[in-house]
This record gives C-alpha cells, structure tokens and sequence, in this order.
C-alpha cells in the first residue's frame, strides 16, 4: 500500500513560494489504478515524484509498504554519452537484476538492432523512447509510475507497451497521470482531479471529468492582444498553439469527440460548437464540426465548416469529397462556388473564415450577428478578405441571397460577436494591420472603439494597407 | 527475501549492500563516461594526473627552483603536486557534479550523496594511483630515494584525502544552489596553491611567516608525507590535531549540507 498523508510542497521562487500540492491525502493499495487529470503545470508531475520517492514533500507524509517504480518511460536518466547496453547495465546494477537476461529483453523488446551498441545520444527522439520503455520493464515493481506514457512510439509500439503494462501486469497498483483523458479512463479504476493544489478522489470517471471541466472553465486565460502578425499564416499558427494549449478548449473537443465515437451527432456538435467558440480560428476542428453536422443533413453549416477548415489552413484535397455531397444535397454547382483555400501572402488575399465575416460585419454594419445563409452567402461570393471588405462596404442593403433560408440554426454562427468592444477590435486590427503604437496597444486600439467610421480610422491609421479593391473605394 | 533490490526498509546492513552497489554502479557509469572506451579508456585516470606530476616536475627540475632545502628537486616536486592533484582535483569534479546526475534522482537507492562520493572516490583513485606509480618508477631508476616511513606518507596522505574529500562535497552540495561556487572555486584553488606547502617547507620561511602559512590546513598535511618520505631531512613542522579538528568540521558541514540538499533536491 501507499499511503500519502496531508502532503504539502511549497516551491521557493523568485517570485515568491508556490504552493503546488496543498493538503493531499490518499491510500492506493495492491492492484488498484489511480488516473490523475489536471491542467498543465498543476502539479501532476510533482505529486508523481513524491510518490516515488525522488523528491521529499515540504510536510506530510508519504509511506510505501510496496516498492515503487521510478516515472516510466521517463528518458532523461540516461547518460548520452553511454551505449543503450551501458545504460542496461547501469540500471541492472543499481537495481541488482542480472544484466544478460535484460539485455536479451531490452534487444528484443526496443528493436533497436546495432544500435544498442551507440552512444544514446545518436537515437533519435522515438529509438530513445522504447529504450526507456523496456529499460522501465526490467525491473519488477508492485506500483508502477506512469507519467505521459500515451504519447510514446508508434501504434505498434504503443500496443506492445499496453501489452505488458495492463495486461502482463494487471495485478499491479499503477498511478497514471495523461493529457489524453480517454487513456485515463479505460485503464484506471478510481480517479482524481488536482486543482489549484488541490486534490479530489472520485471513483467515477465521469463525474471526475465533469468536475474537472467546470474547474477549468472559470479558469481565466489570457487572449492573445498581439497584433503585429502580419501575415496569415503565422497569424493562424499562434491561435492553433494557444488554442491546443487551452484545456477548456481540449476538454470540449475531447467530450465531443467521444459524443461522435459514439453516433452522437447533436452531442457532438454541441462540444465542438462551445471549443470554436473559444478559439474560432482552430481549423481541424472546424472540419469535424462540419462532418457531424453533415450527419445530421445540416448542408448549409457544414458547407460553411467546410469552407471555414479550408480559409483556414486544411488542404481542400482532405474536404473536397465532404464538400461535395454537401453541394450535391443542395443542388448547388460545386464549380459556380469553389472551395478557397489559405495561400500565402498578405491577408487580403486570404478566403474569410466565420469568423472574419463576423468581425467585420460588426465593424462594418454594425450588426452582431449573422445567420448561416447571410454567413455562407458572403463565403461562396468571396474568395478574398479584400473582396468580401469591397462587397460588405458597397453593398448596402446588406444581401442577396443565393441560399435559401431554410435553416434557422443557433450557434456558433449566429453568436455574437464579443461584447466586449475591445476583443473585437483587437481581431479587427489582426486583421487590417493598422499602423499602431505598438508600446500602448491598449490606448492605440482604444482610438478605434466608436463604432462609427471604425473601417475609416483603420485606414487612415494605415490599415487596409495593400488591400487594393478597399483601397481604391476609398481613394474614390 | 533478504535482497530484494528496492529500499523498503530492511535493516542497515541491507542498506550498506544497497549503497555499496549504487556506488559501484556509479563509479563505472562515471568511469564510462568520464574516458570512454576509446584508447587507453580507464587508464587516464591516473595518466592524466602523472602528465601534470611529471611535466611540473621537469619544469622544476630544468629550472632549478628554489624550495629551501638540500632535498632533491624530483622527489620534492612529486610529493609537492601530487598532494595538490589529490586535494584539488576533487572539488573540481564535485561541484556542479548534481546538476549533471540531477536525472539519476529518480532512482530512489541513489542519494545526493552517493553521487558526490562515486565521484570522489574516483578522484582519490587517479591521485593516488598517479603518486604510487610515479614513486614506483622514480625509485626503481634510481632518482628517489623509497621514503622512510611509509605509514606516515599513508597518514599524512589520507589526512589530506579527507579534507579534499569533505571540501569537495561541502562545494559540491553548496555549488547546487549557488553557482557563484562554481565561480569562485577555480581562483581560489589557484590562490591555495602556492599556500599549500607544495613548493616549499615551512621551516625554510621566516618565523613570522611560518606562524601564518600555518594556519592554512593542507600544509600540515604536506609536511607530514615530506617528513614520511625523507625522515629528519624535511624539518617537517605540521600539527595533526589541528588538521583533524579542521577536518572534522569541514565533514559536518558538508553533512549538514549534503541534508538540507537532499530534501530540497527537485529531480529533471
């Protein structure tokens, strides 16, 4: 058993001391598989190295009467400039195993061929991670650490290690701690979540998700107001960064992709609907939303997930058969209104996504939403950003349209645009790249805020820069 | 089952053949590392340390030094720097040694102090090694003279071996959270040196300073292997008491500071 009483770890900074683990308690016993789930930095790792014994708890106690492993697959603890067969022996000494035979386990196990005999440092990153998953199997433990070991090899190799993790070993007691929630929750059988340091047993998974999401969701993250990215490309690879670093945003697509695994649809969209909205510019799923919706025979919102995933960075060859059959259910000539795909070069020259429409129809109208068929519309006319900016400013009465209204669906289309003023006008400057006080963005795009004539400061604000059709509206 | 690999808590001497084993598997995995299996591999351990003796000792010899005293220049300048190699050398490897083996912390038989300690022993080895293989050669081709009393080479030997030894891993337990040891290790062994009795005997110096150089510990260590090896004719002055007592204090510290380290140590 390992029981872990009132554990607390401080560490001291400069910044001041950061408690990571405050008041933790709980008892594992033999065979019993805890999964722990937690942001990023939580304190997962840390609470894994006081279990095994590596790092001491500023108070509290931890107490083993089984023996426990070190983090597995963990491959720091290799020594580089050592073969992988000097490393076999080092672990086998310290650990008193007899080295031929973990050696023959380790040839057989890693298939690292003659390169067993190479300093490590000439493995690349994957030949690394299976030596140290079969340098973790040598050894015999009662409870097994296992800190991100999902994302290890291949499908084959990840196979293997499952193998000889849950089933050779299902007697174990095992600590689990994974980004990938569903790893968690097929191989555990009691749960916890840590939180703000602090740590909650729950024995249904479920529950323990649930929970965690609703913690995660009032946690606050920054929004990006960094506006000189000039180009689109680099501009969609920050927001797909930030947006896999956003647990609420992992939660949801996570939730909704076991809701299509499962057939439901609505489920689904739901949970991909709440992610795009918290990152609306995230292309892959913007692709999965529009497959699930298709299934529920909603062309007009797949049509505009279709063409969403492609303005935004999805190569057309991977949606093109989707998009088909949607044209093909709405009878619609796939040549007339082709999908656009992201190329390089400035924003102008960009198809729009949703979103764009969105922000712009905000700035330009004044209007805060817009429903499916004024949104996709305004895609199948416009192929680029200073296309669809020309046609928006010219046309007054706003449309014409070309696809029937035959849905009246809810989010995320027709949401609103952020209520709050300043967001919008940080995705509209993202956008138009007005020339702006870079060491006071905040005061600079405050300049903007008066909804009257916002398109006109841009430009004279030296936005809109090369955007030639807007360009010439306004020398006019 | 009496040998079971891992540290549930089985009694001290299963401890002791745990920490004997981590420590041997220690010691090979630095020896790998430190001279590979290239050339002479291993070897180096003690050739590299009989490079310095030997190229300090031609350079004393070709220029005649002074050392205030009618012993002869070979035999002076071997027993001089090879007590510096053993006393220098192990704080050298020592500090900032944690840094580099933070990782092996995940393995709960490895303590900060094992590390420390392979590396110190390893360090002892090459110095020792290189002065017994050196004062091997130089006998039996007949420029030294075999010393008088060998025991008292030994003592005086491993006297200076432990204040190397529990400065090495005071510095080296320190050094994980100041770098600044790192820094200021590399002047100061450099100004010790000449302090250290390796290029002169104290009784050549004028009383004042005598009085002194003194109170600098690895003298009296020096002294005593000089008196061990050449009897009367070193006029050894040294006081062992003082450099026990010195050492002795020296261990706590490094002890209390290898403990305070050891429940702070945050593992890669």
């Amino acid at each position: 058993m390992i029981c872990v009483e009132d554990v607390h770890k401080i560490y001291k900074t400069q910044l001041g001391s950061n408690h990571v683990l405050s008041n933790v308690s709980f008892k594992l016993h033999k065979g019993e598989k805890l999964g722990i789930i937690g942001r990023n930095g939580a304190g997962k790792s840390t609470l894994v190295r006081l279990v095994s014994g590596a790092e001491m708890p500023t108070s509290g106690i931890i107490t083993r009467s089984m023996s426990v492993s070190w983090p597995l697959a963990f491959g720091g603890a290799f020594q580089l400039n050592l073969t992988g067969k000097d490393n076999v022996r080092f672990i086998s000494r310290i650990y008193k195993q007899d080295f031929e035979h973990n050696l023959a386990f380790v040839e057989e196990f890693a298939e690292l061929g003659a390169y067993l005999k190479e300093p490590v440092r000439t493995y690349s990153s994957g030949m690394r991670a299976r030596l140290a998953f079969a340098i973790s199997m040598i050894t015999e433990f009662d409870c097994f650490l296992i800190d991100e070991v999902g994302a290890v090899g291949d499908a084959r190799f990840h196979e293997k290690c499952n193998y000889e993790l849950f089933q050779k070993r299902a007697d174990r007691a095992m600590i689990i701690i994974s980004h990938d929630a569903a790893y968690i929750r097929d191989h555990c059988t009691k749960y916890a979540v840590l939180h703000d340091s602090r740590f909650t047993p729950y024995d249904d998974f479920e529950v323990a998700y649930s929970d965690y999401a609703d913690m995660v969701a009032i946690t606050k993250v920054p929004v990006s107001k960094n506006i000189a990215q000039y180009n689109q490309t680099s501009q969609l690879d920050v927001r797909y960064r930030a947006s896999i670093e956003d647990e609420r945003f992992r939660i949801l697509v996570q939730r909704g992709d076991w809701a299509r695994d499962r057939g439901d649809w609505e489920l689904a969209q739901i949970e991909y609907e709440a992610a795009l909205d918290l990152h609306p510019y995230e292309r892959t799923y913007w692709a999965q939303h529009g497959h699930v919706v298709r299934a529920q025979k909603k062309y007009v919102a797949a049509e505009i997930s279709y063409r969403n995933a492609c303005a935004l960075g999805i190569p057309i060859l991977d949606v093109r058969p989707f998009f088909r059959d949607v044209m093909k259910h709405q009878s619609m000539d796939e040549q007339e209104f082709p999908l656009h795909p992201l190329g390089k070069g400035n924003v102008s020259l960009q198809p729009p996504s949703s979103q764009h429409i969105k922000v712009l129809a905000k700035a330009i109208w004044g209007v805060h939403s817009l429903n499916l068929s004024e949104t996709l519309d305004l895609m199948r006319k416009n192929s680029s950003m200073d296309n669809l900016v020309y046609s928006m400013l010219t046309n007054k009465e706003k449309f014409t349209f070309s696809a029937p209204l035959e849905e009246n669906d809810d989010p995320p289309h027709s949401k609103t645009v952020s209520e709050k003023d300043s967001d919008w006008i940080i995705e509209l400057c993202q956008i138009a790249q007005p020339n702006l006080n870079y060491s006071n963005p905040e005061a600079a795009i405050a300049q903007f805020q008066q909804l009257d004539g916002v398109i006109s400061t841009i430009i004279r604000a030296g936005g809109f820069n090369d955007w030639k059709k807007v360009q010439q509206l306004f020398m006019t | 089952m009496a040998d079971s690999p891992y540290s549930v808590n089985q009694g001290f001497r299963h401890s002791l053949a745990v920490q004997i084993r981590v420590l041997g598997a220690l010691l090979l995995r630095e020896t790998l590392t430190r001279y590979g299996r290239h050339n002479i591999g291993f070897l180096w351990l003690f050739a590299e340390p009989m490079l310095f003796t030997l190229g300090i000792t031609a350079l004393w010899t070709a220029t005649k030094s002074v050392h205030g005293s009618d012993l002869p220049i070979v035999a002076f300048a071997l027993t001089g720097y090879s007590s510096v190699l053993l006393w220098r050398n192990m704080p050298g490897r020592v500090i900032g040694s944690l840094m580099a083996n933070l990782a092996l912390m995940y393995h709960r038989n490895i303590k900060v102090f094992d590390i420390f300690l392979a590396r110190v022993i390893l360090e002892f080895g090459g110095a020792t090694m290189s002065f017994a293989i050196l004062g091997l050669l130089f006998v039996s081709i007949g420029i030294l003279e075999p010393p008088e009393d060998i025991l008292k080479v030994f003592a005086g030997w491993h006297l200076l071996a432990w204040f190397g030894a529990s400065l090495a891993i005071w510095l080296g337990a320190l050094s994980h959270e100041y770098e600044i040891v790192d820094k200021l290790w590399h002047p100061f062994s450099y100004i010790l040196f000449p302090l250290s009795g390796a290029g002169f005997l104290v009784a050549a110096l004028p009383y004042a300073a005598q009085e002194v150089i003194l109170y600098f510990p690895i003298v009296h260590g020096t002294e005593m292997i000089r008196e061990g090896w050449f009897g009367e004719r070193a006029r050894a002055i040294y006081d062992i008491p003082y450099l026990a007592i010195f050492n002795t204090i020296l261990t706590s510290l490094a002890v209390l500071q290898v403990h305070k380290l050891s429940s702070r140590v945050v593992p890669e």
